[in-house]
């Protein structure tokens, strides 16, 4: 590691999830093992195969953000995004001002659904004949077929537009989307930002909503959720012998980075040093990695020699986990190379067992339970672990949360199409300036 | 440095041949023929009207697997990784040099993210439906093609290239509008300067010609009824056109080692945000300024060093009267000439800054920046900008690239013209 690169805080957290609407009521919930699992209730999905989900459950927007205005250019997931930044910024006790608006950055990892069911329905209901889009009606339609807060809404970029206008944020602004590894390769990049010196604060964060009919459906036909109606909260477990899928869920988490010095001498709360952000691509199937764990294996060593850290300095491995039998067993292996005999030693857990998967909105949700776990020094259960799958032999922390200094702690995301993202978080006690 | 390049648009299949057109003053853009347009209020747009998926992707597997703009973007990657020779290079090393090259290749892609049309799969499911979810959800299966999702994956380019090539190294998928294609080669050059990777595969891609979205851009003001007109005083709005850029970046010490031809020099990047809102454009170009002051000080080089500057240019009156303000800003009144392309084959939204960064560099090497063909009367709002609707020499061999997107980014790229390139 060269000696004059910059390091970066983790001063503010916050979070939507399915566990709660905030940092602390998720963290809560996560130790005492409460799932976020459900009969889902945001609409009637009594037909469907799978109709159990971690939804985000009584979240008023207005409660975060005070301008109307705004709320009206805002799908679900922009809400929760809005949100947890909210949290994470205020957390953080900093916020651009006129003077330091150029010196922030902000990097997101944004869901792919932009178009909210309601209006899929609205055309299909308005200017389709049997089945297929009537393009003459639409056309002699024009203007007035076309909603323009629908068109900003359903933009890819409309929930990164919000937050640089919500915070006046000025700097370089980038939203990105590898599936599920977009919170945590958003991280990474806003690491990336500090460190190029080409901003002196980042928020950073993923957020997503596939909770809706259409985004249901997908992964029902690809078969990749979990079936388990009837017992929703056991639906998912990671590791497990006798896991069948994963279960979809929706929400964001955002951080508040700032460069260490500067955090240092203004006094602020550091949760952890972001250490290290490691990426590769698997190049095998869309929606594998190779049993291996080639793919995951690069995204973990460049993560860890990005952080200047040993894989026997890891304490805390937060997870990919998704749940899916092939995801979870090449997850061990790429752990297993990377990490030798101390793969025995580290505490590993996949928090998607309590709150599900939060697509877009993993990673970075999942970088802010790393900080927490080393902040309070306390390591979030893998519930639902009863018969361990011999092919996912690692040390996982079962039912309850053991307590345990973290030295550093580590977050796996891989996404649909390939990318694998692994971010180093460090104690602040272990970081020699 | 800038090793293999590819690009496809309405105006052509290849970066010379695009170039040629916008220097002989052709314009490709067309009313739309994919679907009947005749009685639609805005009809204009970029398309390639020859679409051929055979022609461009070679796997006809793939064609049912992805869209049409992701098979835009896998046939310019397939070409500027077959100029730049990486697959040859790296077929020629022993087993071990091979997986080293290909866990040090990096891939950014910069994609227009989903589209309309991509739910539009779930309508005959609607229609069996009549409006019942639960109907919905149990007819799914066999209304709906079970691959759905992974064909709409916004990260599909980069998911293919990577399995059709096998590089496995840093990478990223940046859906970021205008901007996206820029912001992919800013990232692929940080992962070259971090020593994260050797050789990087910058990508952008966008096919945003669909029924929806084209009424939706005409609604809100932002497409003209005839052609782009940048900087001039009748200018009108912009129009929207589908395609592809790609650049094969590596370091110095990677294209010395095999022999690469250099084709180009990256120097620096800048993005900045104005922070106003998704539609929102400052008057006085205050992002598109900070945006070139950071690239100018990213490459270490002054304002007067820069010969050329390929516009935004998208002729909607805003953007091009807050991008002369912003040059003059930076530029005083003596800027060097100016030009831009979107003229030629529509805004490519998600790929426009990266084939606008392919037509620069071919522009350097040929000594020659074609003009701006719909030019007639300029804007007294843009007098102080150099521009003219002929050709113009470079004042020197940087180019400096802008490009600006939804949400107030404004993003600029610098190049400089290979060391002993011959004017042909």
């Amino acid at each position: 590691m060269s000696g004059g690169r910059r390091r970066v805080a983790i001063t503010g957290i916050g979070v939507v999830t399915p566990l709660g609407n905030d940092s602390a009521t998720t963290w809560d919930a996560l130790l005492g093992g409460r799932s976020g699992v459900a009969p889902i209730t945001s609409f009637d999905a009594g037909g469907f195969p799978v109709r159990i989900a971690a939804e985000v459950k009584g979240f008023d927007p207005r409660t975060a953000i005070e301008d109307r205005k705004l709320l009206k250019f805002m799908n679900r997931s922009n809400g929760f995004a809005l949100a947890a930044a909210e949290e994470a910024i205020r957390d953080a006790g900093i916020r651009p001002e006129s003077g330091t608006a150029a010196r922030w950055g902000c990097a997101v990892g944004t869901g792919m659904m932009g178009v909210e069911f309601a209006e899929l329905v609205e055309i299909h209901r308005r200017f389709t004949e049997n089945g297929h889009l009537a393009v003459e009606r639409l056309g002699a339609a024009g203007a007035t077929a076309a909603d323009p807060v629908a068109f900003c809404r359903s933009q890819a970029n409309a929930g990164l537009s919000l937050l640089l206008r919500h915070f006046g944020i000025r700097g370089y602004a980038t939203s990105v989307n590898t599936a599920c590894a977009s919170g945590g390769q958003a991280v990474g990049t806003a690491l990336k930002l500090i460190r190029r010196g080409i901003a002196d604060f980042a928020l950073a964060g993923g957020f997503d909503s596939m909770v809706n009919p259409v985004g249901l459906s997908a992964f029902c036909l690809l078969g990749a959720l979990s079936p388990d109606n009837d017992t929703p909260e056991r639906a998912s477990r990671p590791f497990d012998r006798t896991r069948n899928g994963f279960v979809l869920a929706e929400g964001a988490g955002f951080l508040v980075l700032e460069e260490w010095n500067a955090a240092r001498r203004r006094g602020a709360r550091v949760y952890a040093e972001l250490a290290g952000d490691g990426n590769s691509l698997s190049s095998y199937r869309i929606t594998d990695s190779h049993p291996s764990g080639d793919g995951p294996i690069q995204a973990m060593c460049h993560a860890l020699a990005d952080a200047g850290a040993r894989p026997e300095d890891v304490d805390y491995l937060n997870a990919h986990g998704t749940s899916t039998l092939m995801n979870d067993r090449s997850e061990c292996a790429a752990v297993r190379v990377v990490f030798g005999t101390h793969a025995d030693r580290i505490g590993v857990s996949s928090t998607k067992s309590l709150m599900g998967h939060l697509v877009s909105g993993a990673g970075a949700v999942e970088a802010a339970i790393c900080a927490l776990a080393i902040h309070r020094g306390i390591l979030p259960p893998n519930a639902n672990l009863r018969e361990l799958d011999p092919d996912c032999n690692l040390p996982f922390v079962r039912e309850y949360p053991f307590t345990r200094r973290v030295k550093l702690a580590i977050s796996n995301s891989f996404g649909f199409g390939g990318s694998n993202n692994c971010v180093v978080l460090r104690n602040p006690e272990n970081v020699r300036t | 440095m800038v090793t293999g390049e590819g690009a496809i648009c309405a105006a052509g299949k290849h970066p010379m041949e695009i170039w040629e057109a916008a220097r002989a003053g052709r314009s490709a853009i067309v009313p739309i023929q994919q679907w009947d347009s005749a009685s639609w209020p805005s009809r204009l747009a970029g398309e390639i009207v020859d679409f051929n998926p055979r022609a461009l992707v070679e796997d006809r597997k793939l064609h049912k697997l992805v869209r049409r703009t992701d098979l835009l973007g896998l046939y310019v990657a397939a070409k500027a990784i077959e100029s730049a020779g990486l697959v040859a290079h790296r077929d020629a090393l022993d087993s071990t040099g091979a997986d080293l090259f290909n866990d040090r290749t990096a891939v950014y892609v910069g994609s227009g993210g989903s589209t309309y049309q991509d739910q539009y799969d779930f309508f005959p499911l609607l229609t069996t439906a009549e409006g019942n979810l639960k109907a919905f959800g149990r007819e799914l299966t066999g209304n709906v093609n079970p691959m759905w999702l992974l064909r709409v994956l916004p990260n599909n380019v980069l998911c293919h290239v990577g399995i059709r090539y096998n590089f496995k190294g840093p990478n990223g998928c940046i859906v970021n509008h205008g901007v996206s294609g820029t912001l992919a080669i800013a990232e692929a050059a940080a992962a070259l300067r971090a020593g994260e990777a050797d050789q990087a595969v910058a990508v952008g891609h966008d096919s945003p010609i669909e029924p929806e979205n084209i009424l939706h851009y005409h609604a809100i003001g932002l497409l003209a009824s005839d052609t782009i007109r940048p900087f001039d005083a009748r200018h009108s709005g912009s129009i929207l056109g589908e395609g592809a850029a790609a650049l094969v970046l590596e370091t110095e010490a990677s294209a010395r080692a095999r022999g690469a031809k250099v084709i180009g020099e990256f120097l620096g990047s800048g993005c900045v945000t104005e922070a106003e809102g998704l539609l929102s454009v400052r008057p006085d170009g205050d992002g598109l300024a900070r945006a070139i002051a950071q690239a100018l000080d990213d490459a270490g080089i002054h304002a007067d060093d820069v010969g050329v500057i390929v516009a935004h240019g998208n002729g909607t009156p805003s953007s091009d009267a807050s991008e002369a303000a912003a040059l003059r800003r930076v530029f005083g009144s003596t800027s060097p000439p100016v030009t831009c392309f979107k003229w030629t084959f529509g805004h490519l939204l998600a790929a426009s800054g990266i084939i606008d960064a392919v037509l620069a560099l071919n522009s350097l090497r040929q000594g020659d920046i074609p003009g701006i063909a719909t030019l007639r009367d300029r804007d007294p709002a843009c007098e102080n900008l150099a521009v003219s609707a002929m050709a113009q020499p470079p004042r020197s061999d940087v180019a400096l690239v802008l490009s600006r997107g939804f949400a107030g980014t404004d993003a600029a790229l610098l190049f400089r013209a290979p060391r002993h390139s011959g004017n042909s």
